[in-house]
């Protein structure tokens, strides 16, 4: 083994396009983020570039990621909690296209019944309880079991079924050559979808030093051992914002709603991926 | 500012529902009560603790931003409450006032946010659950805001009952409810409008709370606070509320 080319490109950091490769048609994709905030989206858009089909997108709180995914008939199935552009956006306008004309299955959740069949995931147990869910039709639409205490209390409470993504996708400020991965701010749900997925890709702005790591551990999110792969990839997570690197790009957003005066590939190809 | 426009008077009202010392969250797609909790803290001499969905606990956001989910609405935050924080603080019992969004109430204070028309066939696919079917049976209070004030919106019988239980307050352009422990009634409305009309343009029955009347105007501490927030009239204009 050539050590200065290992150094220089360790095995666990890709390209964009062979993280994306490590998605087949089919898979059940966890993304992390929220809304416009931190989100995969240069992984998603690389999926739409390598045509990828039948996809299971779960995430509590989408909005451009699966919206992008919609539009570009990506996406077979949806577990989510709530779909919008969000900004002053307003709602994601081919997500709900393909609802409404059923081209997407929808399994509609409440964010936190998401995050629980999450956690059941994590937990390795087959469900999960959850708080209030009371007088939602939601339960009954998604036929979700009540069950009473069995210690005796006498409440009742609803449970969720496992949720185990194939893979969780998220994006972070930093990683190390080993896949280790932090995030500042909110760590929105990434947390909970980087310990129920089977496996791990993590897209970064930059790489630092694994001493930067060492130093302050309780920072890293994810340790590099649950991570299979991860890529670089400055400004990444365009159009939305990555705190405190740089915030959303509205007018770029706003052009990629705007479908009359630009292209699904007009917007791919503005992309800091690619556009570089 | 002596008197409301539309816009100051969802904001402003929505701040009206937050009380000293308790705990108080504002989510995702929630720009007016993003503005009512920053405007309580400029605005009332108590303290409260304002949780929102970026993580922020009793921010000083170096400015307000679009999204109200903006990871600017941590700045300032000593801790980052993450999203299963504030969730699993919610379900427990302890979180005391949350802002959920609607996109139809009932009299009972029930919402839906899934969808116009049959939930399998929708006419309209909206955002859907969120916060809601968690958050309104456990949290000690809810509050929704819609920016339309009409029969569709305000509704007999909704499409579909997102979420059920354990609201207290609405704000509309023209009006101000609180629940009475079996349904919404009537607090207050705005002063350049009739009961009679708050009445027509309610898609259920309109009961009043004893005492309701036209709402006071604003203080010189909230006009002056709001003015501090939107100094342009920028959320006024992107939220582009109408009395009718």
């Amino acid at each position: 083994m050539n050590t200065a080319e290992t150094r220089s490109r360790p095995a666990k950091i890709v390209s964009l396009a062979e993280l994306a490769a490590r998605i087949p048609d089919g898979s059940s994709v966890a993304l992390g983020g929220s809304f416009l905030h931190r989100g995969p989206f240069a992984l998603v858009r690389e999926l739409v570039r390598a045509g990828r089909t039948q996809l299971e997108i779960i995430k509590q709180s989408p909005g451009y990621d699966l919206d992008l995914l919609c539009r570009a008939g990506v996406v077979r199935r949806v577990r989510a909690g709530i779909v919008a552009l969000e900004g002053n956006f307003g709602l994601a306008p081919w997500y709900r296209q393909a609802i409404e004309t059923r081209a997407v299955e929808l399994e509609e959740h409440a964010c936190a019944t998401l995050t629980a069949g999450l956690r059941a995931a994590a937990f390795g147990v087959p469900f999960q309880p959850i708080g209030g869910v009371t007088g939602s039709d939601l339960a009954q639409l998604n036929g979700w079991a009540e069950v009473v205490d069995p210690y005796g209390s006498g409440e009742r409470t609803y449970v969720i079924p496992a949720i185990r993504p194939d893979v969780a996708v998220v994006h972070a400020n930093e990683i190390t050559s080993s896949g280790d991965a932090r995030v500042f701010g909110t760590t929105h749900w990434d947390r909970i979808m980087t310990r129920s997925a089977r496996s791990v890709l993590v897209v970064a702005e930059r790489m630092v030093d694994e001493n930067e790591f060492a130093a302050r551990p309780e920072l890293t999110l994810v340790p590099g051992f649950l991570v299979a792969a991860a890529c670089v990839v400055p400004r990444g997570a365009w159009p939305g914002s990555c705190w405190p690197d740089y915030g959303v790009d509205y007018a770029s957003t706003s052009d990629y709603l705007d479908d009359t005066g630009h292209t699904l590939d007009q917007h791919l190809a503005a992309a800091p991926e690619v556009a570089r | 500012m002596t008197e409301w426009t539309p816009f100051s008077y969802l904001v402003v009202n929505l701040a009206r529902f937050i009380r000293p010392y308790e705990v108080t969250f504002s989510g995702v797609n929630s720009t007016l009560p993003m503005l009512a909790c920053l405007l309580a803290k400029r605005a009332y001499d108590f303290p409260f603790t304002y949780l929102n969905v970026a993580g922020g606990v009793d921010p000083l956001p170096s400015s307000v931003p679009i999204s109200s989910s903006d990871p600017v609405l941590a700045e300032g935050s000593r801790a980052i409450f993450a999203n299963e924080d504030f969730y699993d603080l919610c379900t427990r019992g302890e979180m005391d006032l949350c802002f959920l969004g609607a996109a139809q109430i009932d009299g009972r204070g029930d919402t839906n946010v899934s969808c116009i028309g049959a939930w399998q066939q929708p006419k309209v696919r909206l955002p859907g659950g969120g916060g809601g079917a968690v958050m309104l049976p456990t949290a000690r209070r809810s509050c929704t805001w819609r920016t339309e004030h009409s029969t569709r919106t305000l509704v007999e019988v909704l499409d579909f009952r997102t979420a059920a239980g354990g609201m207290y307050g609405l704000v509309t352009p023209i009006a101000v409810f609180s629940h009475d422990g079996v349904q919404l009634r009537l607090s207050s409305w705005h002063p350049d409008v009739t009961l009679e009309e708050v009445r027509e343009r309610t898609g259920f029955e309109v009961l009043c709370h004893d005492g309701a009347g036209p709402t006071a105007i604003p203080t010189v501490a909230e006009a002056e606070a709001l003015a501090v927030l939107d100094p342009s009239g920028r959320f006024a204009d992107d939220a582009a509320v109408r009395l009718r």
